[in-house]
């Protein structure tokens, strides 16, 4: 390669003007550090925060989901013609509230499916927590903590206490970080705390836990399966949501429909759940690529720019080759050569660049509070981005670089020497 | 047409349309045989640059029909026609049209790698004959603007030689020299073509240069 010719006149051209040479080359640079970083950035924490909810939340939940505003049971005795108006809010079935019928058999029917891994039965409720003057309204999640813990490992997160206290001491609770934070509750207080249905129910602080995701560790508290089903004044068999975590993420939308035939109840899987959020994901990937492209698009028109220039400067160069025998293609190959040349230095570079940016400010202590919570920036170091920023470089300086070749393809040597 | 004949003309028309239609070259019937020298002469505008261009492959615009070595140009593409002028076609311009980006002898060695039949050593080496042979081997590694306006002109001429053509065309190629050394350029190419046998067809407005034949055109036709 170095000894052929068009080598030789390709880096003449590049070292011969080593300034806008070095220009393009920091352009194409600058435009793949970005592309690495902001990337990088973007979906490092979109996937810190894919990675916390498929860890601290259900791949699917069946719940009963209540409709309050369904026509009422009185409209269906009357007519339209019996001139009669009747007045019913919120109508619903006292005791079967948010009750999955048969909980406890579904969840071990579930158990048995070959593409579930773990399946827990839990009872939620809001309730009010006291301590001292303080009255916090928060969810208590009544599970039972084994299926719980090997569902969501929740062991991993608790930083104060433990989670087997919740079996072994008597009205036990585990407290998220937010609310024992917002109660100013430490290990071992004792709570007070009230339900709905008016039961006051004094219970120990035996854990306190941190799963990153803020909405939860604000918010919940998890308690006993008893203990939750006695603040509701319900019997033993009372559920209201089964927690199933799957083997295989990637199933969770078509096993949802199938739960949810089978059953009869409302199954989500967590993209459902999280639709939210991530349809700001999705706006968030869209900028991404949309500054991405745009410096990628100024850097390619600098590129453009120079090859251009350079054309017009080597105009009889381009000429005379073409006298002495260099064919069409010879001299298109030398601008495209100069092109993808500058495209693969400013990629080498700016992958380099990337990485290390990207290294320092994934190694900088940065507190992130938004729906998640870390310590430092999540940055994506995964391979196919680089090879993608890299791919996008070259294409991006080759598309640039082919306007100003075939220019210089159709330079006509006769017009150019005739006209000197 | 004899064995010896290198390049040939018949029934060459050409036209200018721009600005106004004119007919620059007229019914041109030429034959040069291996190992002539000719000129072609004329006043300034008679077409003598035109008729050059137009036989050595550069211009392809023109009714009639010109042969080289045996080759109908009008029966190449340009990809065939740049690979001829790279292997039977040596030019010699006014200007000396060397790239700035090599030296002496990478200049003299651009049409060589083009035809590769040389290893670089080789070529090198093959370079340097030439050089030497235009007494400029000491020039080799210089660079092109350090060289002198006629030491320029030998580099070209080394340059056109290297491929070792079937001929070499000419346009007015001392012209932009002073008379000493447009001497000594004419008198280079005269050995060319009698010491070596090597064919040349040599465009000047300047008679006083004698070659073994004299083309002259006058208005676009030969007058003899």
């Amino acid at each position: 390669m170095r000894d052929s010719p068009l080598f030789k006149i390709v880096w003449a051209h590049l070292t011969g003007r080593k300034r806008q040479t070095l220009v393009s080359v920091l352009g194409v640079m600058f435009g793949i550090t970005v592309f690495i970083f902001q990337a990088g950035m973007i979906t490092g924490l979109q996937n810190y925060f894919i990675e916390k909810t498929i860890n601290s939340t259900p791949h699917i939940q069946i719940s009963n989901e209540t409709n309050a505003s369904e026509i009422p049971i009185a409209a269906k005795a009357y007519k339209a013609k019996d001139k009669i108006w009747f007045s019913i809010r919120n109508q619903k079935d006292r005791e079967d509230l948010g009750k999955i019928k048969n909980g406890i058999q579904i969840a071990s029917e579930l158990e048995k499916h070959p593409a579930v891994y773990g399946v827990s039965p839990s009872l939620t409720t809001q309730a009010i927590f006291k301590l001292g003057v303080v009255d916090v309204s928060a969810i208590i999640y009544g599970v039972n903590i084994r299926s719980e813990n090997r569902l969501f490992n929740l062991e991993k997160d608790i930083v104060q206490g433990s989670v087997i206290r919740l079996e072994t001491v008597n009205n036990g609770l585990i407290l998220g970080s937010g609310l024992a934070g917002k109660l100013g509750a430490a290990l071992n207080d004792n709570l007070t705390i009230v339900s709905p249905k008016g039961v006051t129910l004094t219970m120990k602080v035996v854990g306190i836990i941190s799963t990153g995701l803020r909405d939860l560790d604000n918010q919940r508290a998890y308690a006993s399966l008893r203990n939750a089903q006695k603040l509701m004044k319900v019997q033993s068999s009372y559920i209201t949501d089964i927690s199933i975590k799957l083997y295989d993420i990637d199933k969770a939308p078509a096993l949802a429909d199938e739960f949810e035939n089978r059953f009869g109840y409302r199954a989500e899987d967590w993209k459902e759940r999280n639709a939210s959020i991530f349809s700001v994901f999705k706006i968030q990937n869209i900028v991404t690529y949309m500054v991405i492209l745009s410096i990628m698009l100024v850097s390619g028109f600098g590129i453009f720019n120079i090859l251009t220039m350079m054309i017009y400067e080597k105009m009889t160069d381009i000429a005379i080759l073409k006298a002495i025998g260099y064919t069409d293609k010879d001299i298109r190959l030398i601008f495209l050569s100069e092109a993808l040349l500058i495209g693969f230095a400013g990629g080498i570079l700016g992958l380099m660049l990337g990485f290390v940016i990207s290294f320092i400010a994934a190694n900088i202590p940065f507190k992130i509070e938004g729906f998640v919570t870390s310590e430092r920036l999540n940055v994506n170091f995964d391979p196919l981005f680089y090879a993608i920023a890299f791919f996008f470089g070259l294409l991006t300086t080759a598309i640039a670089g082919l306007l100003p070749a075939r220019k210089a393809a159709r330079v006509d040597p006769l017009r150019i020497i005739r006209s000197q | 047409m004899s064995d010896k004949t290198i390049l040939e003309a018949r029934h060459l028309d050409k036209y200018f349309y721009e600005p106004v239609k004119f007919h620059v070259l007229k019914d041109i019937n030429i034959t040069v045989e291996e190992g002539e020298f000719v000129s072609i002469v004329g006043s300034s505008g008679s077409g003598k640059s035109t008729l050059l261009y137009t036989l050595s492959s550069l211009d392809t615009d023109y009714d009639g029909k010109v042969i080289i070595d045996r080759i109908a140009l009008d029966s190449l593409d340009s990809n065939q026609l740049a690979r001829l002028r790279n292997r039977a076609i040596g030019f010699i311009f006014q200007s000396h049209y060397l790239l700035k980006d090599f030296t002496a002898i990478g200049n003299v060695m651009l049409p060589g790698l083009k035809l590769g039949t040389l290893s670089k050593e080789d070529l090198r080496k093959a370079a340097l004959d030439k050089m030497d042979l235009l007494g400029i081997r000491d020039q080799a590694d210089k660079a092109i603007n350090t060289l002198s306006g006629g030491q320029q002109q030998r580099v070209a001429i080394a340059r056109a030689l290297i491929n070792n053509p079937k001929i070499i065309f000419c346009d007015e190629p001392t012209g932009n020299l002073d008379s000493k050394n447009a001497r000594i350029v004419f008198d280079l190419l005269k050995e060319l073509a009698h010491g070596l046998k090597q064919t040349i067809v040599m465009v000047t407005h300047d008679e006083s240069y004698k070659t073994d034949r004299q083309i002259r055109l006058h208005d676009g036709a030969v007058i003899s």
